[in-house]
């Protein structure tokens, strides 16, 4: 279990970075991840044209000087709508991970910390991961109706088990450590203890997974609005500008490939990242991997 | 032993109740009005009512839930909407391309895993390992329908050597049907090769070292026959946990993939489900799914069970 | 050197059929084998059909495949003329147009080995007029059905109504004979009489059917929909396949020997395939439909204005990519058909913004939010409304794009409340009376008194010349009310294996005289 560094003193975060940092393919995709985060914050400023603004008579012009990535079917300049895009698709992302880590904290903290609960919820979370997770998200999509906010529930829900296991297994231990005792003995409420304690050693495994539920939540958007379960189509996301660009490979590539070349710098740099924290946030969790 | 199976017999059954819940509700919050749907579009407002009725609907949801739960019991998982069929039996017939496909992409990631692993294990820490590890996270973070529509383009469209999509007509002889898989099965066990790597790459860095403390006081055959035993047995149990995980990616994958390449599997059934708000058919594969993958999980850890001698209940 | 050849099972009719429908089918007599019995081919489609009975969907789907396998009293032969199909000759119509006495071919087998007679065709007519939206139609001038005797079937009427026999022709919200021992609500069996019938139907993977041989052909040759009915083909199958790309990828790799409804743009890379295009030129037009009942649209201010407010041009451009494959026309009908008017000019594709902005403003809308309906399973329709939606936010309303499946598309334009524009398409029919003009039961809700007069005027109309004069009436009614709005003319573009003959570009496919050359 994840009773290994705590990462709280100034010291150790810098160590982290460094740790990090040396090892090279970390380092590139921290690089990647910056740059692509900063692209979608900065999106509005840096596109060199309006996503939205359709020009008919200039559609599915090849890359060139004008257009980097070439424009789509409406004359809409591709390489603005990645950008865009990647806004929407990272920001679902990170949605979901925060959305997944509240439910899920909540969820493992009463587990762990009420055993009159904790038969309930853990079988709750068994049953939830017993759903493939696109199956789930759809089902889940098409009861809320199709929209940004409710894919981002549904895929919270989705990644809502994974954290919760982590954060149960972590509160059954400390629950049980000495200190807990001795704190509650002082007058501390129990419930305080715990939930500091567990929060606080709960930092790593939490930032570990979700660096990966972010990686997995772009995919699965991209899946879904690819299905046509997702997002409503008119919302440029990378998942629908693939969708869009099906009709015209072999013709006009560009449409597809580029919003897939996102994905896939993305999702990669992500797990690089998230496999780099998990080497050098716990020694313990990092077996010969 | 025994004691141990009726424990967790009794949480497969509280795990598939909640299961059971689980769907309920969702299907339940779901929008529109299913005997509608059913009707069509020129139905009337006392036909529609009727039906509502005839189906149950009109009854308050506590009374619902049980009578499905009831039903559910039985084997009844209803009738489909759109196909006017049990959903069962509509179920059962796309499993055909659903697990062949997940098969065939299990052991096309098994096949592009082993030697992968392997060599990284060998050749720990070298540039070798790194590029190897990078590059099975690299087919991992690939969308599996991205390179499905890149490979079909290439194979079926310019190259023509693999079929476009379908699964053959009624008449096809499995040689055809298994073409039709053949891309969908490499791109799914292309993309989820990544995580069997992994472990078979960790499985045999213990094996390896295990090896070297025993050789060094082997003493003769039997000493090798513990050593293969013991290799054996260690290398399973890692390698069983990440087939049943991947089995449930593969089955995750296997609805897009579907879709892209118009197999008529499970997936594909479910997506057309959703979209023609076929809530029976969403009801029933979401249960049927659900339920293998858990009895897989019980069936893993009854194999544990059997395979590593330090698992004790 | 490759010459494609299109031969039309053994007749030597000109596929130029009065004006109307045009072909782009080169043929070279010289290379044309004589038919061949025998084979299967499949048929790669839009979808799965909703149902296989023709009178319980409107779908274009449905009446394609239900057309093999059920026939109607008439049908349309090549240039678009009505001619009887089971009916042994064109009715009979009194001189006050109010009684209509049909004779039946005799000897005429279903495919469940019974004879049809006149009860069978009363039987199945009541049904039409009780479930299908054009028997429905049809029900409120009829006064009554009768069966005189076994082959005589009487239809009454209680005011003149000259499309009657085409809404009998029409294959779509078809009046199909049926059994009356198989006459239900819900139709388990499908039997007809048609040249073949239906073998087996795996829903999302095909519909099988085969030759039936009790079939009794019209004497003569195939013209058009009507004549005689060849049955070369042992079997037919109809695949769905939904995603118009991998549609048009199993075109262009010859997956199948026809494949239907491509998008207009794949045209390019069929030309480079293994299989030869098809092209129906000009196919039909598509519509924004307004609601008018309720809702923003029901202003007639706001209908008018987003009329002015729209760029048909850019539409049509984005929805098909090329010019060769749409025309702009605001009026109901292309030039080269009788019904043709030019009357359209002065609200069509005007892309004003301004203009239609000062309409909204004198109307005093205060909620300026547009919901527009649509689906992607069509992606014309699609394209159409994203290019609308911009111009309608130019003009100052505020858009909300509803997308989805085509069936909960069909289901929600049945609500008043959650709609104010869907796109939809027709084929150009062959008669104008057959158009599913919105009405008091038809989404769109046009039910205005001018409506009610223009169109009632036309269909009781009865000479040629005085019909064309009403349609003119109907067209004006339709710019001026606005109940919906064209948005041009587009083909329609279909692909065919080079071993396929004797197929027709036509807007609903048709296979029994088709055959497979050996090649």
């Amino acid at each position: 279990m994840t009773t290994g560094n705590t990462v709280d003193s100034g010291a150790d975060r810098w160590q982290v970075l460094r740790l990090l940092a040396a090892r090279k393919t970390v380092l590139i995709s921290l690089i990647v991840i910056t740059v692509l985060v900063a692209a979608a914050l900065l999106a509005p400023w840096i596109s060199p044209y309006d996503p939205f603004k359709l020009s008919i008579m200039n559609r599915l012009k090849a890359p060139g000087a004008a257009h980097w990535f070439g424009t789509d079917d409406f004359g809409r300049d591709v390489f603005s709508r990645v950008i865009h895009g990647g806004r929407l698709s990272l920001m679902v992302g990170f949605s979901v991970v925060i959305v997944s880590s509240v439910l899920g904290i909540a969820l493992g903290l009463v587990a762990g910390f009420f055993r009159s609960a904790d038969k309930f919820v853990s079988r709750l979370i068994d049953a939830m991961m017993a759903f493939p997770d696109i199956l789930l998200a759809i089902s889940l999509v098409a009861a809320l109706g199709p929209s940004l906010i409710n894919v981002v529930i549904a895929l919270g829900i989705v990644y809502t088990p994974r954290l919760a296991r982590i954060v149960r297994a972590s509160t059954l231990v400390i629950r049980e450590l000495p200190f807990v005792e001795a704190a509650r003995a002082l007058g501390v409420p129990t419930w305080r203890i715990v939930t500091v304690h567990v929060l606080r050693n709960l930092v790593s495994p939490i930032l570990v997974q979700g660096t990966f539920i972010f990686a997995y939540a772009i995919l699965a958007e991209a899946g879904l609005s690819f299905l046509g379960v997702g997002v409503s189509p008119d919302i440029p996301t990378w998942g629908t500008m693939i969708n869009a660009g099906q009709q015209y490979m072999g013709s006009a590539d560009w449409i597809m490939i580029f919003p897939g070349i996102a994905i896939v710098l993305s999702v990669l740099s992500l797990q690089l990242v998230g496999d780099g924290l998990r080497d050098v946030l716990d020694p313990r969790l990092r077996k010969e991997l | 032993m025994l004691r141990y199976l009726l424990n967790r017999l009794v949480g497969l059954v509280a795990v598939m109740f909640i299961v059971a819940t689980i769907v309920f509700v969702i299907i339940r919050v779901t929008p529109g009005d299913p005997a509608a749907v059913m009707l069509g579009p020129q139905a009337s407002q006392q036909d529609i009512a009727a039906l509502r009725a005839q189906l149950g609907l009109d009854q308050p949801l506590a009374v619902q839930y049980v009578s499905w739960l009831g039903k559910l019991a039985q084997g009844d998982l209803g009738q489909s909407i759109f196909m006017n069929k049990p959903v069962l039996s509509a179920l059962a017939d796309r499993a055909e391309p659903t697990l062949l496909l997940t098969l065939m992409s299990l052991l096309i990631a098994s096949a592009i895993a082993l030697p992968v692993g392997i060599l990284s294990a060998v050749k720990r820490g070298t540039t070798l390992d790194q590029s190897v590890l990078s590059f099975s996270m690299f087919t991992s973070s690939v969308p599996s329908f991205w390179l499905g529509l890149l490979l079909m383009q290439l194979f079926s469209v310019k190259l023509g050597w693999l079929p476009v999509a379908g699964y053959g007509g009624p008449d096809a002889s499995l040689a055809t049907r298994l073409s039709h898989l053949i891309l969908p099965a490499v791109v799914l066990g292309l993309v989820n090769s990544a995580l069997i790597t992994r472990f078979i790459r960790a499985s045999m860095l213990d094996v390896l070292r295990d090896d070297y403390v025993r050789t060094a006081r082997a003493k003769g055959l039997s000493e090798s026959r513990v050593i293969l035993k013991h290799a054996v047995r260690n290398a399973l149990i890692p390698i069983l946990t990440v087939l049943g995980l991947t089995t449930a990616l593969l089955i995750s994958g296997a609805v897009v993939t579907e879709t892209v390449f118009g197999l008529p599997g499970v997936g594909s059934l479910v997506v057309s489900a959703v979209l023609r708000r076929d809530y029976p058919v969403i009801q029933g594969a979401l249960l049927i799914i659900a339920a293998i993958y858990v009895l897989i999980n019980l069936f893993i850890d009854l194999l544990y069970l059997l395979v590593d001698p330090r698992v004790r209940y | 050197m490759n010459f494609r050849t299109s031969r039309r099972g053994g007749g030597l009719n000109s596929l130029l059929l009065a004006g109307a429908i045009g072909l782009t089918a080169l043929s070279t007599p010289a290379l044309c084998a004589a038919p061949i019995k025998g084979g299967t081919i499949s048929v790669a489609t839009i979808g799965e059909p909703p149902t296989l009975d023709p009178m319980a969907s409107t779908a274009d789907l449905v009446g394609i495949l239900t057309q093999h396998f059920f026939e109607t009293l008439y049908t349309f032969d090549a240039k678009w003329n009505l001619t009887p199909l089971l009916a042994d000759k064109l009715p009979d119509v009194s001189a006050d147009g109010l009684a209509y006495t049909i004779p039946l071919r005799r000897d005429i087998a279903f495919h469940d080995g019974s004879k049809m007679d006149s009860s069978d065709v009363l039987a199945s007519l009541k049904r039409w007029t009780e479930t299908a939206t054009r028997g429905k139609m049809a029900a409120k001038i009829i006064a009554g059905i009768e069966a005189p005797d076994a082959h005589t079937i009487r239809i009454t009427l209680k005011e003149p109504y000259a499309p009657l026999t085409a809404l009998l022709a029409m294959n779509n919200s078809a009046a199909v004979i049926m059994p009356k021992a198989k006459i239900a609500p819900a139709l388990t069996e499908f039997v007809g009489t048609g040249p073949y019938q239906l073998k087996a139907r795996v829903p999302d993977q095909y519909i099988q059917l085969v030759r039936f041989d009790g079939y009794k052909q019209r004497e003569g040759e195939p013209d058009g929909y009507g004549g005689a009915r060849k049955q070369y083909l042992d079997e037919i199958r109809f695949v769905p396949v939904s995603n118009a790309n991998t549609r048009v990828e199993s075109a262009v790799a010859g997956q199948f020997d026809y494949v239907d409804s491509l998008p207009v743009e794949s045209l390019p890379k069929l030309k480079n395939g293994r299989s030869d295009p098809v092209m129906l030129k000009p196919f039909g037009w598509p519509r924004l439909v307004l609601n008018t009942k309720q809702g923003i649209m029901s202003n007639l201010a706001v209908r008018q204005a987003v009329q002015l407010a729209l760029n048909e041009e850019d539409m049509l451009y984005a929805a098909f990519g090329d010019k060769d494959f749409y025309k702009l026309n605001g009026d109901l009908y292309p030039e080269g058909y009788p019904w043709a008017t030019s009357l359209g000019g002065k609200v069509y594709n005007k892309a004003d913004a301004a203009a239609a902005k000062k309409l909204v403003d004198g109307a005093n809308v205060q909620d300026r939010k547009i919901r527009i309906l649509t689906s992607q399973q069509y992606e014309f329709h699609y394209k159409m409304a994203l290019v609308a939606a911009e111009y309608l936010k130019a003009a100052g309303f505020t858009v909300d794009m509803q997308v989805v499946d085509w069936a909960t598309l069909t289901q929600r334009r049945q609500d008043p409340a959650v709609w104010d524009i869907f796109i939809t398409h027709s084929p150009f029919l062959p008669e104008p009376a057959l158009i599913d003009f919105p009405s008091k039961d038809a989404p769109g809700w046009w039910d205005t008194p001018r409506r009610n007069q223009v169109l009632d005027a036309f269909n009781q109309a009865r000479s040629q010349e005085e019909r064309v004069k009403r349609w003119a009436d109907v067209q004006q009614a339709v710019y001026d009310e606005v109940p919906f709005i064209k948005v041009g003319d587009f083909n329609a573009q279909a692909a065919r294996s080079p071993s396929l003959q004797g197929t027709q570009a036509v807007p609903w496919p048709y296979f029994w005289n088709a055959w497979k050359s050996a090649k």
